[in-house]
């Protein structure tokens, strides 16, 4: 009774931190399911980009620049990270996700000499959590507020793009791109446009993320991706993907309760050595689990991607 | 009005497997006209349809659609004057979205798209209405996944999406090859009252020689990558599917000899 308690206690007391965590974490998850589900085309960009939005962010932080123009500069990198990404695909008919490994692999060494050295501490350096309205800066609370109403924009801006006839033609590439081409969609620039979307909300993620622990490290991406999925397969599994609604709520719901699994495994003594293989399970449990349903039916559900 | 001039396609030149697709392929159709083309397997009939889509690159050749020169055109960008109807109900629909998302798609194959809303009331009421021409009851499933529908359902989404934006072009591959013969029957109604009443001009594939005896102006009958025979007018009226099946064994006595 003594060890449940203590667990409890510890996981009560770190909810709010965990949940500012999640809520910037989220925007990397939202980064790994628009090219993975809006476009099928699996894109591993985000474990660069994310370090990449890091260690522009924390470049410019050091050097003065107002915490804000810092994170829209990072956008900007992880845009034009996430657009080479798909450019290669398309241009050298490279598989997505070899492209993804070759942008990833390449951004570690431009991240490095960013930054040049492996990490940059900017604690003390104004950033966007200083403008809660009406909260002390420094705490989770401000953190959850601000970084819960960029999501909130977000969304809601993403939501309205995905209804649009752009944001439908966007859909239709990834739906079936030959069918998209015929129908006058430009499939190009749909999938460059809508990866470097992606690399965007990755690097925004890392960027946010170095404002609220105040350091940026070439290493933070590390394990970004498999998370990530994780925590898209948890908010799949609870709020569904049958709309536009449901699939862009997911990772917003999913990394929310994803980060507070991960904090309560932790309090309840799991030695974090053990988390990644713990998650690689996790995803590959979820990942299987329709091929295992559908074992005697009739075709096997299969992820459809781009190849 | 579609015009191919000596189209020319090779494909592996140079290899011990080196086949000719098409061979200095001439053909014209005439605008508002209705050509169904005919040919055995391997005559170049899809890689004609395929270079006027844009999917293939001729070597040499032009095609010409109402005058404008489309040979260097990419295939987003001929979609503004042609529609395709395919073999396999799946490759012209999005299956993962609606019914509705696909017709409005296709209504915008032809326009620009805005960052407006795209399915507002008033298309949702056209689509309705467009889609119960059809008797398939599609018009109460806007908001269904397209894979849900079956394969002749899709096919008529297919051919009403194709016809909604009065192409310039209209081009049916096969369209009605992988259906049960009732649902092709509709199918093929739907697409003979469509091309009719907006005069589209047209271009079908078929290996339904019934189809070609009953439809269309003119038969095309392909060969080794060009244009075996054509026959239009009053001689079309009076062909009957043994004369065009003789044709087909003529070629095929002359494979013999040629192998």
């Amino acid at each position: 009774m003594d060890i449940l308690q203590n667990t409890l206690a510890s996981f009560i007391s770190l909810v709010p931190v965990t949940l500012a965590q999640s809520l910037i974490l989220a925007f990397v998850v939202l980064g790994i399911m628009i090219p993975f589900r809006m476009l099928s085309f699996p894109d591993l960009t985000s474990e660069g980009a994310f370090p990449l939005g890091g260690c522009v962010c924390g470049v410019l932080m050091a050097a003065g620049m107002s915490p804000l123009a810092a994170i829209a500069i990072a956008l900007v990198a992880g845009f034009v990270a996430g657009c080479c990404t798909a450019f290669i695909h398309l241009r050298f008919r490279i598989h997505t996700l070899l492209a993804g490994i070759l942008m990833m692999t390449m951004l570690y060494s431009i991240n490095l000499r960013i930054m040049g050295r492996s990490n940059l501490s900017v604690f003390g350096a104004s950033t966007v959590f200083d403008w809660a309205p009406g909260l002390q800066p420094g705490f989770p609370a401000s953190k959850i507020v601000v970084a819960g109403m960029i999501a909130l924009i977000v969304f809601f801006l993403l939501y309205h793009f995905f209804r649009t006839e752009k944001g439908t033609a966007v859909r239709a590439v990834g739906a079936n791109p030959d069918m998209a081409e015929a129908q006058g969609i430009n499939v190009w620039l749909a999938t460059i446009g809508g990866v470097g979307l992606a690399g965007a909300f990755s690097a925004a993620s890392g960027a946010l993320m170095v404002q609220s622990q105040g350091f940026a490290d070439v290493n933070m991406g590390l394990g970004i991706l498999i998370n990530g999925l994780a925590a898209l397969m948890i908010g799949e599994a609870i709020v569904g993907k049958q709309n536009v609604l449901c699939q862009l709520a997911a990772p917003f719901v999913g990394a929310i309760v994803y980060y507070q699994l991960v904090s309560f495994c932790l309090a309840a003594g799991m030695p974090p050595p053990d988390l990644k293989l713990a998650t690689g399970l996790f995803v590959l449990a979820m990942l299987a689990l329709p091929s295992l349903k559908r074992s005697r039916g009739p075709a096997p559900a299969r992820e459809t991607v781009r190849e | 009005m579609l015009e191919i001039r000596s189209a020319r396609k090779v494909f592996y030149k140079g290899q011990a497997d080196e086949k000719v697709a098409l061979d200095g392929l001439d053909l014209s159709l005439a605008t508002g006209e209705f050509g169904v083309v005919i040919g055995s397997n391997g005559a170049g009939k899809s890689s004609m349809l395929n270079a006027i889509s844009g999917a293939l690159v001729l070597d040499s050749g032009q095609i010409v659609i109402n005058g404008d020169d489309v040979t260097a055109m990419p295939v987003h960008k001929r979609a503004m004057r042609l529609a395709r109807v395919f073999q396999d109900p799946m490759r012209g629909t999005a299956a993962s979205m609606t019914v509705a998302e696909n017709m409005l798609l296709a209504e915008l194959r032809s326009n620009k798209r805005t960052l407006r809303r795209g399915l507002n009331a008033t298309r949702l009421a056209a689509y309705r209405e467009r889609l119960s021409l059809l008797g398939l009851g599609l018009e109460n499933r806007l908001d269904t996944r397209v894979e849900l529908l079956s394969g002749g359902q899709r096919q008529s989404l297919s051919l009403i999406m194709a016809v909604g934006g009065e192409p310039e072009l209209l081009l049916l591959d096969e369209h009605t090859a992988a259906l049960d013969p009732r649902t092709a029957d509709i199918v093929m109604q739907a697409t003979i009252r469509a091309v009719e009443a907006l005069k589209l001009t047209t271009l079908m594939v078929t290996h339904n020689m019934q189809h070609a005896v009953d439809f269309g102006h003119k038969v095309i009958m392909l060969d080794a990558g060009r244009v075996r025979l054509e026959i239009d007018g009053k001689d079309k009226a009076q062909t009957t599917v043994p004369d065009l099946i003789g044709h087909f064994s003529v070629k095929t006595d002359r494979m013999f000899l040629a192998s």
